[in-house]
């Protein structure tokens, strides 16, 4: 009994250690200002939403969270194709070098963005494509491949070849065993990376900061920095944008915990 | 199979351009690039061999930002750690909402950083902010300056601890989930205490699990750019936590030398090298890894 009690007393600490900023920014954002800067309560007396619609109305927020779900969502698309392509050569193709390829791959995981950004931007320049969204796509592609290679890569070795064997003898063909057997069995390592890869480009903010200089293209990560870095500081409108940028991920994340347990579990952390 | 080893390598080519064009290439190419005077937009570029590197060794801003980041990297990691293993061994026990705990326990990891950052300004902004009215009504005098120069590291470390201990958790957990239940039936057959069974059945099975923990948040701790840029803000403050990173950024995009840029990532990466090399020789046993 004493326990429990003590179980349940330390569960209560971290639920509100892990959940009370986010809630309290929540009820931030649905205050009039007058309350924002009276005496702190938790509930607000006034519940408004005129946070969110001056974010709406007198700042570029919607723009920059379309740019956000282009930029994230055209990563995720090709991320998942170029992996699993790549994952699937590393565990149904025998070629000469294979593992130490696997190997390599997994050491580029080691370079901080922070570390590479200069000659990064360089080459970008070069290429032509500074200031595109095409420039921040393929850099969070390239930054979430070897994760996704690997988790991808430890699900495809766990899919019997028996399967794909039966398929190709009834005549399925190559591309529609990978699409109609391979892939549905893999779908928590897909999705493991897909959350992966999009809370990355989602939440970014370096190869945004150097990458982009025109308003019409920011991401919400430089794009709402830039609302705080204004004179005077708005804080329920701030408040505001942060509880529309903590949506997206929170509402995702729930929508597919169950996978990515197991995608944890089997391609993530091995201890 | 000679056809089957091609394809196998088609397959693999789009991973292996990126990477190698977008990762391997910029690598190799910041090595050189550190050698030359170089603005950051225009074409101008001269050889100076390893003056950028002289220079550093004698900069008193260098030892500075690596001073900060040395104790900003420790400091967090330390706590991460302090508060992510008793977080996880909790979520390990069987509880009602166990479940519910363990997903949002993760949302401060998953949230953009300057979501974190935003959210901590403000709960400890000096006039307005909740930390500073709790403090004042449990008694304190004044309100603390907790964003000003003699609190800003410290605010920095919380805000960084609150924002990536749940890695620890998740990744300790994951391995705490894998041990047989049976090594701690006898120990408590043995009439083991619970500090006891920790201290000989847990701490000994997560041993490597925590090897890789204190690595991998050490070396992204050194390396961490946003949440320590985004803190310091525009403000005159940011020089009481310029990290390396931080100062690289500066030399390569505000006072656009990037060749000196090159060179402070270079140096940043040597550095880890070193430590990493040290840490495995130092922990690194068979014991701990059998």
């Amino acid at each position: 009994m004493k326990r429990a009690l003590g179980l349940y007393a330390a569960g209560a600490v971290l639920l509100l250690g892990a959940a009370f900023p986010f809630l309290w920014m929540l009820s931030t954002a649905l205050k009039p200002s007058g309350e924002i800067f009276a005496t702190p309560r938790f509930v607000p007396l006034h519940p408004t939403l005129e946070n969110f619609s001056r974010l709406f109305a007198d700042t570029s927020f919607l723009v920059f969270f379309r740019n956000s779900v282009a930029v994230a969502g055209a990563t995720v698309l090709l991320t998942l194709t170029v992996s699993s392509l790549g994952a699937y050569s590393l565990t149904r193709y025998r070629f000469h070098g294979r593992d130490s390829v696997a190997g390599l791959i997994l050491l580029t995981y080691m370079f901080a963005p922070i570390m590479i950004i200069i000659p990064f931007y360089i080459l970008v320049r070069q290429l032509g494509i500074v200031n595109t969204r095409l420039a921040l796509v393929l850099s969070y592609t390239t930054f979430c491949l070897p994760f996704c290679l690997w988790v991808l890569r430890a699900f495809f070795q766990s899919i019997p070849l028996e399967l794909e064997e039966a398929a190709l003898v009834d005549g399925a063909g190559r591309g529609r065993t990978v699409w109609y057997v391979v892939l549905p069995l893999a779908l928590p390592g897909l999705i493991a990376a897909a959350i992966f890869t999009f809370i990355l480009a989602w939440n970014d903010f370096l190869f945004a900061l150097v990458l982009i200089t025109s308003e019409e293209l920011k991401t919400l990560p430089v794009g709402v920095n830039d609302l705080f870095n204004a004179t005077i500081v708005d804080w329920g409108m701030i408040m505001a944008a942060g509880v529309m940028i903590t949506v997206p991920t929170v509402g995702f994340f729930v929508a597919v915990q169950r996978y990515l347990v197991q995608g944890w579990g089997a391609g993530g952390v091995k201890g | 199979m000679r056809k089957s080893a091609l394809v196998g390598w088609l397959l693999l080519a789009p991973s292996l351009v990126l990477l190698g064009g977008l990762v391997v290439f910029p690598v190799l190419y910041n090595i050189w690039l550190s050698l030359f005077d170089k603005h950051a937009f225009m074409p101008v570029q001269a050889f100076v061999g390893l003056k950028h590197y002289r220079y550093f060794a004698r900069d008193p801003e260098f030892w500075t930002s690596f001073y900060y980041g040395s104790v900003y990297a420790g400091v967090t990691m330390v706590l991460q750690l302090g508060v992510g293993v008793p977080a996880a061994l909790l979520l390990n026990e069987g509880f009602r909402g166990r479940n519910l705990l363990r997903g949002v326990v993760l949302f401060p990891y998953m949230i953009p950083t300057i979501v974190a950052v935003i959210l901590w300004k403000w709960l400890l902004n000096d006039s307005y902010g909740l930390v500073n009215h709790l403090l004042m009504s449990a008694g304190l005098a004044r309100p603390v300056a907790w964003l000003g120069p003699d609190y800003i590291m410290a605010s920095l470390i919380v805000t960084s601890v609150w924002q990536f201990f749940p890695f620890v958790v998740v990744t300790y957990l994951a391995r705490l989930q894998t041990i047989p239940p049976e090594l701690y039936e006898s120990a408590t057959v043995d009439g083991a205490s619970a500090w006891r069974r920790f201290l000989h059945v847990t701490l000994p099975q997560t041993a490597s699990v925590l090897f890789v923990i204190v690595l991998l948040r050490s070396i992204w701790m050194f390396t961490k750019f946003d949440t320590v840029w985004l803190m310091a803000g525009d403000g005159g403050v940011s020089r009481y936590i310029r990290t390396l990173p931080v100062y690289a950024y500066a030399r390569s995009f505000t006072y656009l030398q990037a060749g000196m840029g090159a060179a402070l990532a270079v140096i940043m990466f040597v550095m880890l090298l070193a430590a990493t090399a040290v840490y495995f020789r130092l922990f690194r046993s068979d014991e701990v890894f059998s």
